[in-house]
């Protein structure tokens, strides 16, 4: 098999879009892991192993990349030559920074304690349908090949995601994990 | 079907041949080994019937060392010589072992160690000599290895052998050493609530996610699995690895104590029959409210209302990691299809009773929870030594730790977060802190926490021979790699040169037997003045590191200083550099220590500075682009 020259997804035969069918990738995953999983050459010799666990780590890899909204837009991106680690200002419009910094302050002026866990779940659903409405736009931009457009949805992504993990510290905090 | 499986690559034996393969439970309490007999894979019993092999060794000064039932019947007339628990002290040092014992009273051992490696691997003194966690495993995998081998007629040719998944890299170490030290062909280490997925997922076909509940004698393990198609997939993972039924049988254990006006318990004879009515009183629990207990001229009742009163706090950090788990996982209460139980503890009405209340669903019970993990050892065994089909089924396991490396300021920077699908190779780029830095220092940790400290440290290794470039331009590149036994191996890579370093992360104290030997016989032979001057050597390079990196950090930052700090500073480098021309390693060592206090309080302001700065990055953005 060869993976060094397939992108992600042509490694898992699918086609090359942002909605992708996840459930579709999965199966793919899991069918070619079956194949290639260093439980598979326990008694192969040990070239054979270690390939096996190159090829395996790499699937698992690329999986983690295409499973996961936020990796999987910043690997399209990538695809078409953007260097998604630089961010510039034209990247970063006002309205967006509006939004993060209410966003942020309604998130720092709750209550450290456990009355704050509705304030907290009503937030996440606010950032996870922003998210959602993001996802799609990205998803359209970049088929109507708006790269500049998608990149800027991206950091926005970004940005939101990195909210939704510390409002998930926060509801971790208050439950005393 | 038989033609398309033979042609299959390097998974199918040639020849149809029942090779004799073995899934074994090397549990804190007690061990199981189990291998498909017929068509079905069932656990393995010894002579006089029994399955559960007490995990119990007990050394005499004649006799070879008795394991199991046996071992265990000596508990109460010589503790000192009879170990229990000791995959407990695996992986750990002395002062890992003391620490526990500090926060957790159920670890409190009472033998007596080696005192003059506490730094190192624990040796238990026995009548029989010093006795290590690997040497006291290895005795109990040899004694489940004959019981196989006689019950099936001939000799193994691997076992899978199950660890908590929440076994760090020195723990499953030294799994795998105790195995090797007698002639086990370890094929795999399996996750152990995993290895209980296997055991039901196959006799039912389910479909769905499914959660295992693994309350052992000493460890505690959450897994949420997704099943499809035969393909287990670990979604993620938790656990406590000092939590068990042992510390149900000691909040019994004090209540005695309390009740009877017994104090504190010095006497190891008397600790092992107080363990005893505990153990005793908790069983009778399990099918009766209420329970007459006699200790120690004391009579007491002992009802259920009772213990679920003393063990709320056990249970609710039981409850505590599910919910955890859950939440790693992104999937909701609701979500979950089935929770199996696994453990001798899990019988205990209370813990069903709030893992039924959690989940709104009972638990399944079909398989005995002493003996489901090893079952799935089992049947993994024989997948892997090639008996079962291929296609039938596969783990698809994670790391149940995060891995990073130590980056400045002792913060560490996680290379492989946990949860992450096994195996799994990342990489990562560093680079040098100091102009002209030639060598740079990698310390591999495994934690969840942000501070080094508070991490486990796995492995320090050097890259050296790094060419000379000003701070920042070097690229290195930093690739762990995972393997399916979920063992790490690091490597670190200077871009331009190629040069590489690599280490296969084994703790100092998880040497192989073979390793330790050779260490004390070059110890041995080599001069005292040659480790003098390796001493001297590495006390000379951290000196230097230590003067660099406080010279340009002054050249930055040196404004944050008053002109006391600078001179106090200035002075311990002068003294240093003297040191490091003139002086011993001890010397050397000395000054760098003291030079590292003078400049203390430098370095915390400094990492405020730019920490300040790292921070405030954003609102600079905000500023900037709304005056375009």
């Amino acid at each position: 098999m060869q993976t060094i020259n397939k992108n992600y997804f042509q490694l898992f035969s699918i086609p090359e879009i942002y909605q992708l069918d996840i459930g579709l990738l999965g199966e793919n995953y899991r069918g070619m892991q079956v194949e290639m999983h260093p439980d598979r050459f326990v008694n192969a010799p040990e070239e054979e192993k270690m390939r096996s666990v190159q090829r395996s780590s790499a699937l698992n890899q690329a999986y983690d990349t295409l499973k996961d909204p936020l990796k999987r837009a910043g690997y399209m991106l990538e695809l078409q030559g953007l260097n998604v680690e630089q961010v510039s200002q034209h990247d970063l419009g006002i309205d967006l920074l509006m939004e993060q910094m209410n966003l942020r302050e309604s998130l720092d002026k709750l209550p450290k304690n456990e009355s704050a866990l509705n304030a907290l779940n009503r937030l996440k659903k606010e950032v996870l349908e922003k998210l959602n409405s993001r996802e799609e736009s990205f998803s359209n931009m970049f088929m109507d090949s708006e790269l500049a457009t998608a990149k800027k949805i991206f950091h926005e992504m970004q940005f939101l995601q990195k909210l939704l993990i510390e409002i998930n510290q926060g509801e971790e905090q208050r439950l005393g994990y | 079907m038989a033609l398309l499986q033979i042609s299959e690559p390097g998974s199918k034996p040639e020849k149809p041949l029942h090779r004799l393969a073995v899934g074994i439970d090397l549990g804190t309490t007690n061990s199981l080994v189990a291998a498909s007999r017929t068509s079905v894979v069932e656990t393995l019993a010894d002579d006089s019937g029994s399955h559960l092999l007490p995990s119990v060794v007990h050394y005499s000064a004649e006799l070879e060392p008795l394991v199991g039932q046996r071992a265990l019947d000596k508990l109460a007339i010589d503790p000192a010589n009879t170990i229990i628990s000791a995959k407990r002290m695996l992986g750990k040092n002395l002062l890992d072992i003391q620490a526990d014992r500090d926060t957790n009273k159920a670890t409190t051992f009472l033998y007596q160690f080696n005192r003059d490696n506490s730094d190192s691997i624990p040796q238990i003194l026995t009548v029989a000599g010093l006795k290590s966690p690997v040497q006291i495993s290895a005795d109990i995998l040899g004694t489940l290895s004959s019981r196989a081998e006689s019950v099936l007629g001939g000799k193994l040719e691997g076992v899978v052998i199950t660890v908590p998944a929440y076994f760090n890299d020195a723990q499953r170490q030294q799994t795998k050493e105790a195995a090797n030290m007698v002639g086990l062909n370890v094929l795999r280490l399996l996750n152990e609530p995993t290895a209980a997925a296997v055991a039901y997922g196959l006799d039912t076909n389910d479909q769905g996610k499914i959660i295992i509940f693994d309350l052992g004698g000493g460890t505690f393990d959450v897994s949420l699995l997704s099943l499809q198609r035969g393909v287990f997939e670990v979604l993620s993972t938790g656990g406590d690895t000092n939590l068990g039924g042992d510390d149900f049988d000691r909040v019994i254990m004090d209540w005695i104590c309390a009740e009877a006006g017994l104090g504190e318990i010095t006497d190891s004879k008397l600790f092992a029959r107080l363990r005893n009515a505990a153990i005793a009183a908790k069983h009778s629990l399990t099918d009766m409210d209420v329970v007459e207990i006699n200790c120690e001229n004391w009579q007491g009742v002992f009802n259920r209302t009772k213990f679920i009163e003393l063990s709320a706090d056990l249970v609710n950090r039981t409850i505590n990691t599910c919910r955890r788990v859950i939440r790693d996982a992104s999937v909701s209460v609701d979500e979950i299809d089935n929770i199996v139980l696994v453990g001798g503890a899990t019988r205990m009405p209370v813990i069903q009773e709030a893992v039924a209340e959690f989940f709104g669903k009972r638990a399944l019970t079909e398989i005995d929870p002493d003996k489901v993990v090893a079952i799935g050892a089992g049947i993994q065994a024989d997948v892997l030594i090639g008996n079962k089909s291929a296609k039938d089924f596969l783990l698809l396991d994670v790391n149940p730790l995060s891995l990073g490396i130590e980056t400045m300021g002792e913060l560490v920077e996680k290379i492989i977060p946990r949860n992450t699908t096994i195996p799994v190779a990342r990489a990562q780029e560093f680079t040098t802190f100091k102009d002209n830095q030639t060598v740079m220092s990698l310390h591999v940790v495994q934690g969840e926490r942000e501070l080094v400290s508070d991490c486990r440290s796995l492995a320090r290794f050097e890259l050296r021979e790094i060419p000379p470039m000003v701070a920042g331009a070097a690229k290195i590149r930093v690739s762990f790699q995972v393997d399916a036994d979920g063992l790490l191996s690091v490597s670190a890579e200077e871009l331009s040169t190629g040069i590489i370093a690599e280490i296969q992360v084994k703790p100092s104290f998880g040497l192989s037997a073979d390793a330790i030997e050779e260490m004390l016989q070059s110890s041995q032979e080599n001069a005292k003045s040659d480790m003098e001057v390796r001493s001297k050597g590495e006390a000379r390079l951290e000196a230097q590191q230590l003067i660099e990196a406080i010279a340009s950090a002054i050249e930055v930052d040196g404004g944050l200083l008053n002109e006391k700090e600078s001179l106090l500073i200035k002075t311990a480098i002068e003294e240093l550099r003297r040191a490091k021309t003139e002086g011993g390693s001890v010397e050397i060592r000395d000054l760098t220590e003291e030079l590292n206090r003078v400049s203390g309080n430098f370095a915390a302001r400094r990492m405020n500075l730019h920490i300040g700065t790292a921070l405030r990055g954003e609102s600079i953005d905000v500023i900037e682009s709304s005056s375009d």
